[in-house]
């Protein structure tokens, strides 16, 4: 009898000590590293990533019912805003920022282009509260989400209490974002040696570790650091980057480096969304660098790379499509639970 | 059923009389210690709800139409040593909501000479994401556009302030260097009394002019030294 409890314990122990591995909920590929974002605070359960994903798609979020998280962060764009330089938000108002893509977050290290926000978690609050975004605030969508059918009844699934919180929301919603692993492009299946690049992408990767592997980093494809790349100020917005929040004027001009995962489908670039094209990503880089104190050092020295080279880059950076991540029904708008309402 | 089972069941009967003993006395071996705060302009006790008006010094008349702030890390000392320390301290107060007052819970047999507390949350909750109770951003008490939690608000009207309505707005926080707001309070106290803390704005406001400083809503330099001052107009009630 003893034993047999022993051995109970045992299994418990080691499930809980592997939860945030269970199915494909969560998993760390090969040779990337240990994520950010403390699953200890939050273990994941297929409860709460399924309200997170409810609540992620459901325009309760927004005043007047009108938008969602999904509206400017669509799957089939690697859950960015296609199209729009500036995102747009309730009423079609304008931020003043492009919506960045969501992919690979429990390793984020900190969120907006300026790393204004320091948690998954506190992430949401931003826009749900923005008068341009979602114009609505934690507190009342509390309220709302009480006030429904469907969500006290979610909540006391995922969290065993029908009694709806800001901290409960915010969780789930992370559990959801958590969820959302890129790691299924060419690019991996080359590196697990599963694949083979073309010819193109081969000279692609070699210049592209020569000229951009310093910011981008592999495997995320970003060193998550804040730089200046030397885009000009645009007078319209005069936006100042990291500065806003550092205060520091060595932050003048700094955004933070993306991801490249995906990248062919979260046009347009950068944090304005000037530039529409990778062509015109890459030509800014040999000939449009706009020198200012804070520039980047690496850019100090000018990317030399001729026609040739960034078509050879462009077909490199068409290999991070992850096509499986824009097109996972598991990510998708959740039917069975929202369309019931 | 064999004597050795009996002896066994009865060892195992008494063993948990003693813990339920043990647990009892354990519960009842801490005091409940009341500490509360008094907002006051000239002696009396502010009304946060009812718009009454206060005179300052040069004789303008003050209103106060919100209070709100957070007390955390609550720790008592004895020769400057810590004795006890409040597990899980935060506290929200609320002069609107008249949540003003809050119980700790010493142990019993400490002596103590010293309160010490933050005005504010520290740095590392800053940093861990969502969390529930008094620290649920749904209270009002986060900023949104950039993370990190208010430490104090205080809003009001006075006629020197060349804003609209005259109204002043400050809402201090900050919790990275070098605009790091919180601030660490400490009053002297006597064990198994209640605390009784005043919160002297007159005094506040004198420290402050309104004409220039009026509206403080990001951490920021300003925002610190006025977290100075808040903290400085922190005081024993007279009994």
């Amino acid at each position: 009898m003893t034993k047999l409890f022993l051995l109970l314990i045992g299994i418990c122990f080691t499930i809980s000590g592997f939860a945030i591995f269970i199915g494909n909920i969560f998993y760390v590929p090969e040779n990337w590293p240990q994520p950010v974002y403390d699953f200890s605070k939050n273990p994941l359960t297929y409860e709460k990533v399924e309200l997170g994903r409810a609540l992620f798609y459901d325009p309760l979020l927004s005043k007047g019912n009108s938008i969602s998280c999904n509206s400017c962060h669509s799957q089939f764009t690697a859950f960015a805003h296609v199209d729009h330089a500036l995102s747009h938000g309730i009423d079609n108002l304008i931020g003043t920022r492009n919506a960045p893509a969501l992919m690979n977050l429990a390793w984020q290290k900190s969120f907006m282009w300026d790393g204004a926000i320091n948690h998954l978690d506190m992430q949401p609050l931003a826009p749900i509260a923005n008068e341009k975004e979602m114009a609505s605030n934690i507190d009342s969508v509390v309220k709302k989400l009480q006030r429904t059918k469907l969500y006290p009844t979610l909540f006391l699934k995922a969290f065993g209490d029908s009694i709806i919180t800001g901290e409960h929301t915010l969780k789930a919603i992370s559990q959801f974002m958590l969820t959302l692993i890129s790691n299924n492009s060419k690019y991996d299946s080359v590196m697990r040696k599963q694949a083979t690049f073309t010819q193109q992408e081969k000279k692609g990767y070699k210049l592209f570790k020569i000229n951009c592997s310093g910011c981008h980093l592999e495997p995320l494809f970003t060193n998550q650091q804040f730089e200046n790349n030397g885009l000009y100020v645009d007078a319209t917005l005069n936006d100042i980057g990291r500065m806003k929040i550092t205060l520091a004027p060595n932050d003048s001009l700094k955004f933070k480096v993306p991801s490249l995962r995906n990248i062919e489908f979260s046009y347009p670039y950068m944090h304005d969304g000037r530039f529409k094209k990778l062509s015109d990503v890459l030509n800014h880089y040999t000939s449009g660098i706009y020198q200012s104190k804070t520039l980047s050092k690496k850019l100090e020295t000018p990317i030399l790379l001729s026609s040739n080279d960034k078509v050879d880059i462009i077909s490199f950076l068409l290999t991070l499509t992850d096509r499986n991540f824009l097109f996972k029904t598991d990510y998708s708008f959740p039917k069975e639970l929202l369309l019931k309402q | 059923m064999t004597k050795f089972l009996k002896t066994k069941i009865r060892i195992g009967v008494f063993l948990l009389f003693l813990i339920s003993i043990y647990s009892n006395t354990k519960a009842q071996k801490s005091n409940d210690i009341s500490v509360s705060f008094y907002p006051v302009f000239n002696n009396s006790i502010i009304n946060f709800n009812q718009s009454a008006f206060y005179k300052t010094e040069i004789n303008d008349s003050i209103q106060f139409n919100l209070l709100r702030f957070y007390i955390s890390g609550i720790q008592l000392l004895n020769d400057h040593k810590v004795v006890w320390e409040e597990e899980s301290s935060f506290h929200l107060i609320d002069a609107n909501e008249n949540l003003l007052s809050f119980l700790i819970h010493p142990s019993i047999n400490i002596s103590y000479t010293q309160i010490k507390f933050n005005l504010g949350i520290d740095s590392i909750t800053n940093v861990s994401g969502a969390m529930g109770g008094e620290l649920d951003p749904t209270k009002g008490m986060y900023w949104t556009w950039q993370n990190g939690y208010i430490n104090f608000k205080l809003e009001g009207k006075c006629n020197q302030c060349p804003t609209r309505n005259n109204e002043f707005e400050f809402h201090i926080g900050g919790y990275q260097f070098p605009y790091n707001s919180i601030q660490t309070i400490s009053l002297m106290v006597e064990p198994l009394k209640n605390i009784d803390i005043d919160i002297d704005l007159k005094k506040l406001f004198e420290s402050i002019d309104l004409l220039n400083t009026n509206n403080i809503v990001s951490p920021s330099k300003e925002a610190i030294l006025f977290s100075n001052k808040i903290a400085s107009v922190f005081s024993n009630r007279e009994k």
